[in-house]
């Protein structure tokens, strides 16, 4: 894939957050006393639709996040040798967050 | 005389990190592109934060409630209050950096006449609207989210 | 007033470890300009100060220089318009110091011509022995002229807050030429020059500040190039990109105009024939 296309999904993924996690902030305010309790928490763990919200705001933010982190290394003058080391690091960097955020939710729903 | 700086590099003379917060007397846009960077960062750091505490619940409902009482204390109120803020910025600026990016709302190039009016300046509503909004967004969220509460 | 203070950038790599600065008081006439001054001052209180200037009228771009916190042309700024009492006159920043006010250049040279500033076009044999004019109409050539404007004085790469960090970003002179031409009709390069623009360090870590366009000169607005550049490479690599149609050369006209004799003499010319 080419930068342009990088740009594109980071574009996608920007929209992606702005609807979900714009939800996820109202939806935490109308529910600010009981948002934070185990059962509430429980409920929405047990959730399929709650579980398939999470994992989507978790790809759309942890690639969001990690390209402009990406883009902001790239401005120290980053040498061209070194930017395959950064885009793999990157890469590795994202999946494991992904893996250890998205186990969460889907423990409490199996669990 | 001894030439001080005689076979070594040519001074360098890059603003570096601190090109990005103040590099002059420039106009609003160029501070909104710092405004954006420090947002996203905050946002990046505050997203981390979450994760871990979320990573509380695999520890039962015991650890959960132990990490939302810390989480309940009125200095994480205003630090919820500032990432609240910081999205807001960050989610409508990038909105009209999107559509900006794109050629959209730029207008189009015509042969430039002096005074020298860019595009960004002739399209100056746009930026007022979006910062308009981000001002209402947040007052009626401090009001909300944390007098209200 | 009648006297303007100069606080001016010293530095002489053979002398000096770091630049520091020295403070000229001079006269002031209506109308100077930073480089009027510059030059009095070179004229008549220190003829070491070293900076470059040309034409002295806003076309060659040699006089770039950072006027109180703001990238300009010297030639350009006239002192009355700062509205300060002093001024401030450094090198241009994010290049590299030569000596006193003058900027190492070379590596705006090189990034322009890393994104091939010159047509490419569709009809080779024609354009090396041209039999007449490519046409182009009004509207295509306003899609581009604009930014055909640039004199390359680097005032807009002083100004872009990415160059400040990344010495390899190419920067906004070089991608808004990239645009200049990929957006020519006459042209077919533009998919060459995306692969030169379409890098870690290309077009992507533009983000929009706009302090090149407000430092521009000459009204070329490169943020405005590179946003349009930014369109053209998204919609080619969607392939939505449509290929606009190569301009035909202008034809030779199909009825010549009748020759006009030459009228005859009204006055007789001493010794002409009658």
């Amino acid at each position: 894939m080419r930068e342009v296309h990088w740009k594109l999904l980071q574009y996608i993924a920007g929209i992606g957050i702005f609807f979900l996690v714009g939800y996820h902030l109202i939806f935490s305010h109308f529910q600010s006393d009981e948002i934070t309790e185990w059962s509430s928490v429980s409920d929405r763990a047990a959730n399929a639709g709650w579980l398939t919200f999470y994992v989507l705001i978790l790809i759309f933010g942890i690639y969001h996040v990690l390209h402009g982190i990406r883009g902001i290394i790239l401005e120290f003058s980053l040498p061209p040798s070194a930017v395959k080391v950064l885009d793999w690091s990157i890469v590795l960097i994202g999946v494991a967050v992904f893996g250890y955020a998205v186990y969460i939710p889907i423990n409490g729903f199996i669990g | 005389m001894e030439a001080a700086n005689k076979g070594k590099a040519p001074l360098q003379n890059r603003l570096g990190i601190k090109g990005w917060a103040w590099a002059g007397r420039y106009k609003i846009e160029r501070y909104l592109y710092t405004l954006h960077r420090l947002t996203g960062l905050g946002l990046a750091a505050y997203i981390t934060i979450h994760m871990i505490a979320n990573g509380f619940r695999l520890g039962g409902q015991g650890s959960w409630e132990d990490i939302m009482s810390i989480f309940g204390t009125s200095g994480f109120k205003v630090g919820e209050y500032l990432v609240m803020a910081a999205f807001i910025i960050h989610a409508l600026n990038g909105g009209r950096l999107m559509l900006q990016h794109l050629g959209i709302t730029l207008g189009k190039p015509k042969p430039p006449v002096y005074p020298y009016v860019d595009s960004l300046r002739r399209k100056r509503s746009l930026i007022w609207v979006m910062l308009a909004l981000m001002a209402a967004l947040a007052i009626y969220t401090l009001v909300a989210f944390v007098i209200g509460e | 007033m009648e006297k303007i203070t100069f606080k001016v950038q010293r530095y002489n790599p053979d002398k000096d470890k770091k630049p520091y600065t020295q403070v000229f008081t001079i006269p002031f006439k209506h109308g100077m300009t930073v480089l009027d001054g510059l030059i009095y001052i070179k004229e008549n209180v220190d003829n070491t100060l070293s900076f470059r200037s040309s034409c002295r009228m806003g076309i060659c771009g040699s006089c770039g220089m950072l006027i109180n916190n703001l990238p300009m042309l010297a030639c350009h700024t006239p002192i009355e318009e700062l509205k300060k009492d002093t001024i401030t006159v450094k090198s241009l920043p994010n290049f590299p110091i030569v000596r006193d006010l003058v900027a190492d250049l070379s590596s705006l040279f090189a990034k322009h011509k890393s994104i091939k500033p010159y047509m490419m076009p569709h009809d080779m044999a024609e354009a090396e022995k041209p039999t007449a004019e490519f046409l182009q109409e009004q509207l295509q050539l306003e899609e581009f002229v604009q930014f055909a404007y640039c004199v390359k004085c680097g005032l807009c790469m002083a100004a872009c807050p990415t160059v400040a960090t990344d010495k390899h970003f190419l920067g906004p002179q070089p991608l808004a030429q990239a645009y200049r031409y990929s957006a020519d009709r006459r042209d077919c390069g533009a998919k060459e020059r995306f692969h030169e623009t379409d890098t870690p360090h290309g077009i992507w870590l533009c983000h929009l500040a706009g302090a090149c366009s407000e430092a521009c000169p000459k009204g070329v607005d490169p943020a405005l190039a590179l946003q349009l550049l930014k369109r053209a490479m998204i919609s080619d690599s969607l392939r939505l990109r449509k290929k606009p149609a190569p301009p035909s050369v202008a034809q030779p006209q199909a009825e010549k105009k009748p020759k006009v004799a030459v009228p005859e003499f009204t006055i007789k010319r001493p010794g002409a024939k009658s």
